[in-house]
């Protein structure tokens, strides 16, 4: 069942879309959630797009906690080139509570995120991705109204030392901007787990 | 020329970060009667490249604080689950109260504090303190989650042995693990790592310096024994098993250590020159099979790069003696008085049975673990006799808690007990095709709703339903149970700030447990048998409304009171 979106409503409601397999092609439908703004940031009020930079992340793990200057960096550089990144909390906040609202606020302001900061509080649009840990990336391209999943892994495989990173995130956004085949589609997940509530 | 600079350059920071030895990690201490462990998911560089998430305890990323605990002393910790997950904390080798033990029970929630405590009544020793969380020990001890106990006591402190921490006392944690192509612990279907870590280093090294070094060395693996010896096949002194000293020491060139057991050892570096350096290795080669870590592979759930070699376990460069050293062994250690077969008024048998590939995992006497289901009942004060028998496919370690024991016999044999586990023990190798007898004493701690735990050790076979569970029973004869009403609890002052005091109408009611649980249904506070005579200090609480579930001693009845926290 589809729910219509009215844009810029501050509203706390779970706008979450059934989404749809197609083959080996997975795609990702639409989804909206609330953003630490107070607002309910929706794929349905940004479609002026070619894609997302999907990033689960969270406020309590230190591994994630190492990234937020490149998010930053990667939000600003490929949101011209109508890509953006958002955020999205997958954590059971009913369950620890370092992972509630306020405290992804909280996080935001001191990190200075420059990219919506989206909480999945039933997790739902997490599972849908199939996201295992924070920090993990996606890249969902807009195909014919529906959003595939293009890459999926690890932002690059240096968190201390981005100098060292091979950035895979960043090369495959490239590679689907040149319209290039992409040499990773997929890396292996790793960082604090996402458990979810059954 | 400019690359060959670079080359160079990039060898040499190469070899400074990731040398043949890295130096020994020896992790901090804490003492006194007030313990705090913060548990957290963290990472830690291991290898070169990306880090390996991990978890941690306060400051450290791999392994935790060393605690220091006195006999005698009143012990209180707080143990702050920041993990993202639930988890447990057991204190391997403690004699405490059941509700205290950390068992699979006592599980502690995410952003939860357990706050157990007991009197420290074990003698001088090293124990241990690792998650016990049924089906996710392997992955959290995996991560990292553990420390060492270090008990001292007034017989120890007057022998002449080294005990200046880090100095000439040096702990050892030995595991191994096996690493992803991103640099992470591979927790699933491995039985054994690729790569050893003493004390989380890889490669490790340490100074030590020309005189009787102590070695305190705990076997933190998930499957793997180790046989330890020195690289020059030196003689060295096993002065202590898992539940204390010895009554002297042994002298022996190779030891034995399996999962869960430790031993301090004496190692005479008067006669080594400074600057030379000697290993301490793994002779792990040519072991008969069914020996963990004997197994030819070397990928696979049970193959690794360790198995069956004799690999390092840490590198000695011997340095100049210390101000005060230990030059001499001492010949007299304790005066323990041990168990005999014939003390024992209860006997009791464990088969180790299934673990047949395809079928069955491995468990005893054919019943694999429930946590709902109670294997044994002990009464208080009894001493029993155990025969622990393994006409099974491979080797384990059983380990039992609440008690230190006496090993007795092996296959009914009084003398083929060897004299290097002749003290007190808490965990036993029970090698394939063997029966390894033991005898101890329940005392103390009675408790007909909270059991202790026995199982084998290796963590994927105790993860996987090889394990048990015994209640201790004894009688509260202060309480006529049939009068016994338990009132109602009153709460005071509410609203409150720092001590809550809580009342009840009849003086007989004991509290077993009080859990303090936010608005949300998050639990916050865990505190088995509290003291309540001078009230709950709640003053670390957040302002709000809170629930507290009072569990009644006699009839575990719970009370639901509210409160609020300003």
């Amino acid at each position: 069942m589809r729910t219509s979106v009215i844009c810029g409503l501050a509203s706390v409601v779970n706008l979450f879309f059934v989404s749809g397999m197609n083959g080996q092609i997975k795609t990702i439908e639409s989804f909206a959630l609330r953003n630490v703004n107070g607002q309910i940031w929706s794929t349905e009020c940004n479609k002026e797009v070619l894609g997302f930079i999907v990033v689960f992340t969270c406020n309590h793990c230190p591994f994630a906690s190492l990234y937020p200057a490149r998010l930053n960096a990667l939000n600003e550089k490929y949101t011209p080139l109508k890509v953006p990144l958002i955020a999205i909390n997958p954590m059971d906040s009913l369950l620890y509570e370092d992972e509630i609202f306020s405290l992804m606020q909280t996080k935001a302001q001191l990190e200075n995120f420059n990219f919506p900061y989206l909480q999945d509080e039933k997790q739902l649009v997490s599972k849908q991705f199939g996201a295992e840990h924070t920090p993990q990336a996606f890249i969902i391209w807009l195909e014919n109204g529906k959003y595939v999943i293009k890459y999926k892994g690890a932002i690059d495989d240096n968190g201390e030392d981005p100098a060292k990173a091979t950035p895979f995130l960043a090369n495959a956004v490239n590679d689907l901007l040149a319209n290039r085949q992409l040499d990773e589609a997929a890396t292996p997940s790793f960082g604090c787990r996402i458990f979810y509530r059954k | 020329m400019k690359k060959y600079i670079s080359t160079v350059l990039f060898s040499l920071i190469n070899y400074c970060v990731f040398a043949q030895y890295q130096q020994l990690v020896i992790p901090d201490t804490l003492s006194g009667t007030q313990f705090n462990l913060v548990l957290k998911d963290t990472f830690k560089q291991l290898k070169s490249g990306n880090q390996t998430i991990t978890g941690g305890i306060n400051n450290h990323s791999f392994w935790g604080p060393t605690l220091i605990m006195k006999k005698g002393d009143l012990v209180q910790i707080n143990v702050i689950n920041k993990l993202n997950d639930s988890t447990t904390l057991h204190w391997h080798g403690m004699h405490l109260p059941a509700v205290m033990d950390g068992g699979p029970h006592q599980v502690i929630p995410m952003g939860g504090t357990w706050k157990p405590y007991w009197k420290v009544t074990n003698q001088a020793s090293t124990l241990w303190y690792h998650p016990h969380l049924h089906m996710m020990t392997m992955e959290h001890l995996s991560k990292g989650l553990g420390g060492l106990i270090i008990i001292r006591d007034s017989i120890e402190s007057l022998l002449e042995l080294p005990r200046t921490y880090g100095i000439d006392d040096i702990p050892l944690v030995l595991t191994s693990r096996r690493y992803s192509t991103t640099n992470q612990f591979i927790v699933q279907n491995v039985a054994y790592g690729d790569y050893m870590l003493t004390n989380g280093t890889p490669n490790a090294e340490t100074d030590l310096p020309k005189q009787f070094v102590r070695l305190r060395i705990l076997n933190a693996e998930i499957e793997r024994g180790y046989n330890l010896g020195f690289s020059d096949n030196r003689t060295f002194y096993i002065i202590a098993n898992d539940g204390g000293l010895l009554n002297a020491p042994v002298a022996v060139t190779r030891l034995k250590l399996m999962v869960g057991e430790r031993v301090e050892i004496l190692v005479n570096l008067t006669n080594d020159a400074v600057g030379t350096a000697l290993d301490l290795k793994s002779y792990n080669s040519g072991q008969p099979f069914g020996y963990p870590g004997g197994e030819p592979n070397t990928t696979g759930a049970f193959g690794s790069l360790l198995n069956n070699t004799d690999f390092n376990v840490l590198h000695i460069n011997v340095v100049k003696s210390t101000a005060n050293p230990i030059t001499s062994l001492p010949q007299k250690l304790e005066n323990n008085v041990y168990f005999k077969s014939a003390d024992a008024k209860v006997n009791r048998s464990v088969a180790i049975t299934n673990g047949n590939p395809g079928g069955k995992p491995f468990d005893f006497d054919n019943v694999s673990f429930q946590l709902n289901t109670i294997n044994k009942t002990v009464m208080l004060d009894d001493i029993e006799k155990w025969t622990v028998t393994n006409n099974n496919i491979f080797g384990h370690t059983f380990h039992i808690h609440d008690v230190e024991f006496k090993i007795v016999a092996r296959n009914g044999v009084e003398s083929a007990v060897g004299d290097f586990e002749s003290g007190w023990k808490d965990v036993m190798y029970v090698p394939r095709n063997e029966s390894v007898t033991f005898v101890t004493k329940f005392s103390d701690y009675a408790d007909e709703l909270h059991p202790f735990m026995y199982h084998c050790h290796f963590s994927n076979h105790e993860d996987g339903g090889m394990m048990g569970q015994f209640v201790v029973k004894g009688n509260r004869a202060d309480v006529n149970r049939k009068s016994y009403i338990s009132a109602k609890p009153t709460l005071f002052p509410n609203p409150v700030k720092d001590k809550l005091n809580i009342q009840f109408g009849n003086s007989d009611v004991k509290v077993y447990y009080i859990t303090i649980l936010d608005l949300a249904g998050r639990t916050k506070l865990m505190l088995p048998q509290p003291n309540l005579q001078h009230g709950l200090d709640v003053s670390q609480l957040q302002p709000g409304v809170y629930t507290v579930q009072i569990t009644d001693e006699l009839t575990k009845y719970i009370h639901l009171v509210k409160f609020i926290k300003q």
